[in-house]
């Protein structure tokens, strides 16, 4: 919800071929290429994680508080754990709990934003007063007030993520399908006859996505955020071992003075990450708005 | 006007029916007896037999429904499970520091993000345009616990230029009389103090209003870029008014409406924000008490919480749908 | 099993000594900050059972006895001027001190501790979970009650008459729980046993009539979940020991971070506890000082109940204790402040002896496992998530650490955890948990503070349901040395308990903890005790 004051419905008016346009002129955005290649490392650490960490993020294999240097590039933590490890583990963490969040709140959210604004009546008005419901609890309160009462683990955290985030895709794909409604060539399929479901599947969503697509990117970089938010409130996953970026900066804080190198390290592969998806976002949304044609 | 507000005011009341049926089902939800999660381990068979009468635990669950929404509507928000302290009471006295600290996030966000976007705008495509939009971007993407933690560091222990726990020098043993430091230390003429009161506002501010002043910038910026073009500022500054007086006259005045929706909506992040601001800076406000109250399966806490932060967010975007029909006239007449 | 480090244990009486030997005064005046680990919970001493609010308590009201210096058993009079017990045991006499006053100006007086011990008997049903000390000691309430009257002879002499005769009366009546507090205060606070609704007894929750002693500190203000604020007592009737500073307020705050942060930046002025593992910055930092608090009085374990399988079997519970990397548990967790455990209780309790307990061999942990013939070797394991422990400083790092150390050897670790007051100490306490990380702070350094109320007494003739023990021979003998009517039986018994102990290996002692605090160097005057029994009135701030 952060967000969604950012993503203008109206923007949902493509053609057939913009997507290979949008292309082009993505690749010539270079703060979206950079963001690309920030998601590109923060992908590749969560993915390979296995293959390129160099040691078990679960082994205490070197002396408490190592500072940074060949054998532990980022240093060792208290229990002697290799930091980098669990960073790129912790990637791992913060990439599937993340996509998973948003796939949920996209499918979630798409769902009752379609029916809403494919039906409108009043399906739409109750649907559209229940995210305002929603939308009126801060999302990072709604999600501790879930992840209290499911107790603590991560399906329940990517549920918690999803569903904080679903009213947002709700309101904009419905704003995107009422700009629709009246565009001509669904005037055009209304006038031959076609059934309003035909319409709404053929001719409406595959128009009305593209808000949704540029929202999701910029999401993923809230949920980013909001997951080691709430593993930082002591709500992250419920084996304390895992490499949670939340978990594990509670945990450096009090070395901020005597080892302040692991804060920044997991601070800056959260930064990092958040940034790749903000700065991928804003480059989509540049470039699938035909307004900035040049 | 009238007529709009009053609607807006209707608008409100079914979403305020859904937030009950919400919040009630919330602490009926929670796995185990409801009585353990309102009273606590503490419970004693006497106890629950009186909670079970007054919520009506084996009526039906509309008629329970009925209790919940009057109980509420008397303003008996339950109380704490850890020290049996009432709701209402206890969120009053906390509740000043959260609207001190989002008020110096807010004060923050726009002073530093007004200008900003202002200036971005007069040099877009330019050096500095970058580096706003880069700082801009770097302030929505840094955790507020993590920029918190930094600042501490930084402006608290190594250069010690600013506090970094708590909303005032305990050392003075200040006495507030209604919470709101900045008001109660002016008024009780200790100009020392609310000097105080300002240097402990200024590192929390910055980390909770990181987020607002980076979304600031950028609708600042876009919305100066897309008036700046516009027949009428053209005109203006055509007639050879200053420059300035174009600024403020003709581009802010326009500008003002995207800035003020944005506020509106950001009150709900403030807030959620506050959370964990609080719980970084040893803040006595709202958010701290939650997270304690998480901490403690304190559920009554953490659902009536949960209630007045979503009464605040429906108040602030009446006012802000308000405000902003007062500045745009064309709204009245949709 | 509560954590409450009440009673004048060593600490407190040191302090006396200290004070005596540093005879050059202090600098009066100034506001001490003091940062605790948590909040206080209430403001009634009879309602107590954590060490938050008895460390806030002890500064404002007092008892009728205390212990004396350096004794961990001799009982010396407080408030009262001297005492005697009748020949049969069961009546008390106190003499009380003449001309004290409450803070809010009443008399102390027979009368008073009359009401206050009246209190105790007829507590209301509702009321008797807050107040757990009172129900252990005495054994229940009204008529269950050990306690079967307090009657005043005089002005200022008081009778207390027992059911049976205890020989550890005394001794518990100095727990802070048994401060006496102001009778007018208590009224006006409904804590005069006529309100049942805790939330209503203001006395308790830091309304009226909240904390009305005698103490040489007067109570001002809670702001719950923040801050307690005393301030000093002026017309303290220990004229010797009337406060230096002018007020303390007590911070809760609870992140090692911002407890380490405050210190240097001079917003704290004393932490009450501090994580070892930050012991190093703080050492490096000129301004900063160390307070070492003497030897341990406390043992961490690793706690086990019986009824879950595998821990049922022996074999498997002596593996776990030769599968811990006991030294780097002391080294990485307490900073070296703290010693391997030798035995379930420290070693400055009576009779404790070297139990020669398992050290860390992999090899041999392995060996056990095999010899068990067990094959699921999966536990599942708790720590509380939101508190540290004098004990047991960082009780998620110490958790993960010895998950680590029992993966290592074949075991299949389930995490758990759980918030400490709102579900841990119940959930163990009722043996819902397998294995858990706690520990104890001794209340009286007797063998029986640990063995057996801490730890493995039988409770209503059974095992408890905590441990799940059973080892009838352990609990008689246990008893038989409470009653034993020479020091040479005891000693044999209490020896013989220790060696049952041992042949079971019913838990896992692991380390006896010295808990340090930490503070400016501009605080003087300040003593540690291992019990946390550290009146403040005698420290001073050293600063313009």
């Amino acid at each position: 919800m952060l967000r969604s004051a950012m993503v203008d419905p109206q923007l949902a008016l493509p053609q057939r071929g913009l997507w290979g346009d949008a292309a082009r002129r993505l690749r010539r955005n270079r703060p979206a290429m950079v963001g690309l290649f920030c998601i590109a490392l923060f992908a590749s650490a969560a993915i390979l994680a296995p293959l390129i960490a160099p040691y078990d993020p679960y082994a205490m294999n070197g002396s408490s508080l190592d500072a940074p240097s060949l054998t532990h590039l980022f240093g060792t933590d208290l229990l002697g754990r290799d930091i980098f490890s669990r960073v790129l583990y912790g990637a791992q963490i913060s990439l599937f709990v993340g996509v998973g969040a948003v796939a949920i709140a996209l499918v979630i959210g798409g769902a009752l934003g379609a029916i809403a604004g494919g039906f409108g009546g009043r399906v739409d008005s109750v649907i559209m007063r229940t995210t305002d419901v929603f939308l009126s609890i801060p999302s990072i309160l709604l999600a501790i007030g879930i992840v209290t009462a499911l107790g603590r683990g991560m399906p329940q955290l990517t549920l918690a993520i999803a569903v904080s985030y679903a009213p947002t895709f709700a309101r904009l794909l419905r704003g995107s399908l009422l700009a629709l409604r009246e565009a001509d060539y669904v005037v055009a399929a209304r006038t031959i006859g076609a059934s309003r479901l035909r319409i709404l599947i053929r001719h409406m969503l595959p128009n009305a996505l593209t808000p949704l697509i540029v929202q999701a990117t910029l999401v993923l970089a809230t949920a980013i955020i909001d997951i080691a938010g709430l593993g930082f409130l002591g709500l992250g996953p419920s084996d304390p071992r895992t490499p949670e970026w939340g978990t594990m900066l509670v945990d450096a804080r009090q070395f901020m003075q005597s080892a302040p190198h692991i804060v920044v390290f997991i601070g800056g592969s959260i930064v990092i990450s958040a940034i790749g998806f903000n700065l991928l976002g804003d480059g989509l949304r540049e470039s699938l708005d035909p307004k900035l044609k040049r | 006007m009238g007529r709009y507000v009053v609607r807006r005011l209707l608008a409100a009341i079914p979403v305020l029916i859904g937030l009950s049926v919400l919040l009630f089902a919330y602490i009926r939800i929670l796995p185990g007896d409801p009585c353990v999660a309102i009273l606590g381990q503490k419970r004693t068979p006497e106890l629950c037999a009186a909670l079970r009468e007054n919520l009506g635990l084996d009526l039906p669950l509309w008629e329970q429904y009925i209790r919940y929404l009057l109980n509420t509507l008397s303003g008996d928000l339950g109380a704490s499970v850890v020290n049996s302290q009432p709701f209402m009471a206890e969120f009053l006295t906390r509740f000043p520091g959260t609207v001190e600290l989002t008020i110096g996030a807010l004060i923050f966000a726009l002073g530093v993000g007004i200008p900003l976007g202002r200036l971005a705008a007069r040099k877009v495509g330019g050096r500095i345009d970058g580096l706003i939009t880069g700082v801009s971007l770097f302030g929505v993407s840094i955790p507020v616990f993590v920029l918190g933690l930094v600042l501490v560091a930084i402006f608290g222990v190594i250069l010690e230029w600013l506090p970094t726990q708590g909303r005032i020098d305990a050392r003075a043993r200040f006495e507030a009389t209604s919470g709101l430091l900045l008001i109660d230390t002016l008024f009780a003429g200790r100009l020392d103090l609310f000097v105080d009161v300002v240097r402990h506002l200024i590192l929390p501010s910055i980390a909770l209003g990181s987020i607002p002043l980076a979304i600031i910038t950028r609708i600042t910026r876009a919305s100066v870029i897309e008036v700046v073009n516009e027949d009428y500022v053209r005109t203006a500054r055509s007639k050879g008014l200053k420059e300035k007086t174009v600024d403020n006259r003709h581009i802010m005045r326009n500008a003002w409406l995207p800035v003020t929706t944005v506020v509106g909506l950001q009150a709900g992040a403030l807030l959620g924000g506050a959370v964990l601001t609080e719980t970084v800076f040893v803040w006595n406000g709202v958010g701290r008490w939650v997270v304690d109250a998480i901490q403690n399966r304190d559920y009554p806490i953490v659902q009536s919480t949960i209630l007045i932060f979503a009464l605040i967010f429906l108040i602030v975007n009446l006012l802000v749908d308000i405000g902003y029909a007062l500045l745009n006239p064309k709204i009245r007449y949709q | 099993m509560k954590n409450l480090r009440i009673g004048a244990i060593l600490g407190a009486l040191l302090m006396v000594a200290a004070a005596c030997s540093s005879a050059p005064a202090g600098k009066a005046g100034g506001t001490l900050i003091v940062a605790l680990p948590g909040d206080i919970v209430r403001t009634d001493a009879a309602l107590m059972d954590d060490s938050n609010t008895s460390y806030v308590i002890q500064q404002v009201v007092e008892t009728l006895v205390g212990l004396e210096p350096g004794s961990t058993s001799k009982v010396v009079p407080v408030l009262a001027e001297s005492y005697e017990m009748s020949a049969d045991g069961l009546t008390y006499t106190f003499k009380l001190r003449s001309g004290i006053k409450f803070h809010d100006g009443t008399d102390f007086n027979a009368d008073a501790v009359v009401f206050n011990y009246e209190r105790y008997i007829g507590l209301p049903t509702e009321l008797r979970d807050y107040a757990y000390y009172i129900g252990d000691i005495f054994g229940g309430y009204g008529a269950d009650s050990n306690l079967e009257s307090a009657t005043k002879i005089d002005d200022l002499t008081v009778a207390i008459k027992l059911r049976k005769a205890s020989s550890t009366f005394l001794l518990t009546q100095t727990l802070q729980v048994f401060a006496i507090q102001s009778p007018t205060a208590l009224v006006l606070g409904k804590a005069d046993n006529t309100e049942t609704d805790i939330s209503k007894v203001t006395a308790a929750t830091g309304g009226a009539g909240a904390m009305v002693g005698t103490g040489p500190f007067k109570f001002v203000k809670w702001i719950v979940g923040d801050s307690v604020e005393v301030e000093k007592n002026a017309d303290y009737w220990n004229k010797d020991k009337v406060a230096y500073v002018d007020a303390i307020v007590f911070k809760a705050v609870a992140e090692e971070a911002q407890r380490v942060n405050g210190l240097a930046t001079g917003e704290i002025d004393l932490a009450q506890t501090i994580a070892p593992a930050t012991i190093a910055t703080i050492a490096a930092n000129p301004d900063l000082q160390l307070i070492d608090r003497g030897s341990s009085f406390n043992t961490f374990q690793i706690s086990m109940n019986h009824t879950y399988a595998p821990i049922s079997n022996p074999k498997i519970r002596e593996a776990i204790a030769y599968a811990i990397d006991y030294d780097f548990l002391i080294k990485t967790f307490y900073a070296g402040a703290a010693v391997r455990a030798t035995n379930w209780m420290p070693a400055g309790v009576a009779y404790a002896k070297d139990l020669n307990l398992p050290g860390y061999d992999v090899a041999k942990a392995k060996a056990l496992i095999a010899e068990s013939g067990e094959t699921d070797l999966t536990i599942d394991f708790w720590y509380p998530n939101d508190v540290t422990r004098p004990y047991m400083p960082d009780p998620k790092g110490l958790f993960e650490a010895i998950s680590a150390n029992l993966e290592a050897v074949g075991f299949t670790i389930n995490a758990n955890s759980d918030g400490w007051r709102e579900g841990y100490l119940d959930d163990e306490g009722q043996g819902k948990y397998e294995m858990w990380l706690l520990g104890w702070t001794g209340d009286w350094a007797g063998p029986d503070n640990f063995l057996k109320t801490a730890f493995f007494g039988y409770k209503n003739g059974a095992p408890s349901k905590e441990f799940g023990y059973k080892n009838d021979a352990l609990d008689k003998a246990m008893n038989d040395a409470l009653a034993a009517g020479s020091e040479s039986e005891a000693k044999a018994l209490w020896e013989t308990a220790q060696d049952l102990i041992r042949a079971d290996m019913p838990t896992v002692p692991v380390a006896n903890s010295k808990p340090q605090a930490a503070a400016t160097i501009d605080l003087k005057g300040f003593i540690g005790s291992a019990a946390l029994n550290e009146p403040l009135n005698l420290v001073w701030l050293d600063r313009p």
